[in-house]
């Protein structure tokens, strides 16, 4: 991805909006009990088309700004996003994708990293209570929403960042020109 | 040129990492900084706009979801409906105990608001997104006389405390997070107890006893101990009522010393609440 300032400023306001849309919509919406998370999911996709410096900061960011916004420790969301973009970004810089399943695939499996990290965490702080084996069965949840979700979110950041995109840049020289009445 | 781009690469990964580390040193145990309340300051109103233009969109996923759910209980409710029937007498019994148990706690039907606290009434604008915590943040804060640990309740019970705040939003950290413990007594018993979460199972309260010499039986009520000491006193009022003890087996009762206990307050989907400012905690 070429990051010019119009696109620095368009990732910007994903982030931000990302994160709003989080707290104010996805985490008080339930589908089988289980608010989706989307936050891993949107970093997942903005390594995969940045790479993994686009992919850490950005997933520093978010986490940060997640953080501030739940007034909790800063530094823990951020921690476990920096991972998912940059384990994003480099699965971009080593590996073509080829299939329009690996989006998801990536978005869902990534979510459950970023859930057990989450809860690593927590554990590395303590936690003085039990902890329920159904809560393995919500982070497998959250993952499978991770999966349809990651879909439409890279979708629609491919779209918004089209024009800083490289391969989209190099096809769009490529391609051969029409020729109008042959 | 590549060299120098994966070193480039790497440096920056690392000052994320250290940043990272520090910042979650630095800030772990504080309730809020400088950085926080400006940031939240910042988006509060935004999160509130965002929140109520939202709700119609939410509550019809939520609507779709319960729909499922009616639809799983339904058979489950015809066999219980069965079983009720047959215990409809007693169920008068049960209604005259409950009207005399409602006498004796002296419970606001509307919001089960002790004497002496001042509620402020905030709606909720964002919940934590992991499965690992359980805070909601609401629009009320320090500017609207709350304070740090003050208790927080709906029109059902109890609902959490508050652990951090800004000038205008608050953490309210629920019954149900993992660093939540609130000290119980079951009625008409008078079995005093610590009432800890299970993480994962939001709708499920552990109540460990501190005496156990009489036994709890299901579908007795949980309220707050509000115990008080000469230096200090609990941070939860005496009798808001928490929960509904669920399952108390003798077995788990005599050999773990613990029965489950089922909130009242809904904690999955919270719209307002009251924060209990003023009082006399020491």
């Amino acid at each position: 991805m070429i990051l010019t300032p119009k696109i620095v400023a368009r990732l910007i306001v994903v982030g931000i909006l990302g994160v709003l849309l989080q707290l104010t919509f996805f985490s008080q919406v339930e589908l089988f009990h289980v608010s989706p998370d989307v936050l891993p999911a949107l970093v997942v996709c903005l390594g995969l088309l940045g790479g993994t410096m686009t992919g850490a900061v950005s997933g520093f960011a978010i986490g940060f700004l997640l953080d501030c916004l739940l007034i909790q420790p800063l530094g823990g969301a951020s921690l476990v996003l920096i991972a998912v973009g940059y384990a994003a970004g480099m699965f971009r810089e080593r590996f073509e994708i080829h299939s329009r399943l690996v989006v998801p695939l990536l978005c869902a499996l990534l979510t459950l990293a970023a859930e057990l990290g989450f809860g690593a965490i927590e554990a590395m702080f303590g936690i003085d209570t039990d902890v329920s084996i159904l809560v393995l069965r919500d982070i497998l949840i959250q993952s499978a929403f991770a999966f349809f979700l990651g879909w439409g979110i890279y979708a629609g950041l491919r779209r918004l960042v089209r024009p800083a995109l490289v391969d989209e840049a190099t096809v769009r020289r490529t391609r051969r020109p029409t020729v109008l009445g042959a | 040129m590549y060299r120098r781009q994966v070193r480039r690469r790497r440096a920056v990964l690392t000052l994320l990492i250290v940043g990272s580390f520090a910042l979650l040193t630095l800030t772990y145990g504080q309730g809020s900084n400088g950085l926080q309340r400006g940031v939240t300051a910042v988006f509060a109103p935004v999160s509130s706009v965002l929140d109520r233009a939202l709700k119609p969109a939410r509550d019809l996923i939520n609507w779709v979801d319960e729909t499922f759910d009616a639809r799983g209980k339904n058979h489950k409710l015809e066999e219980e409906l069965e079983v009720a029937r047959k215990q409809a007498v007693g169920g008068k019994v049960a209604l005259a105990e409950n009207e005399e148990l409602r006498q004796l706690l002296k419970l606001d039907k509307s919001g089960a608001i002790p004497s002496g606290y001042e509620p402020v009434t905030g709606r909720v604008i964002g919940l934590s997104p992991t499965v690992w915590f359980s805070d909601v943040m609401i629009d009320v804060g320090s500017s609207d006389g709350v304070k740090l640990h003050d208790p927080v309740v709906n029109g059902d019970g109890l609902v959490g405390q508050v652990t951090a705040m800004t000038g205008g939003v608050s953490k309210v950290t629920l019954i149900s997070d993992h660093s939540s413990a609130v000290s119980v007594k079951v009625v008409p018993a008078g079995i005093q107890g610590i009432v800890k979460p299970t993480v994962g199972e939001p709708d499920t309260l552990v109540l460990n006893f501190l005496n156990s010499d009489k036994n709890v039986h299901k579908g007795q009520s949980v309220v707050t101990a509000g115990w008080r000491g000469e230096e200090i006193e609990s941070r939860f009022p005496p009798n808001i009522p928490v929960g509904e003890v669920t399952k108390a087996s003798l077995i788990m009762q005599e050999a773990q010393e613990k029965v489950n206990v089922r909130p009242y307050a809904d904690l999955r989907n919270l719209g307002t609440v009251q924060v209990l400012t003023g009082g006399s905690r020491k």
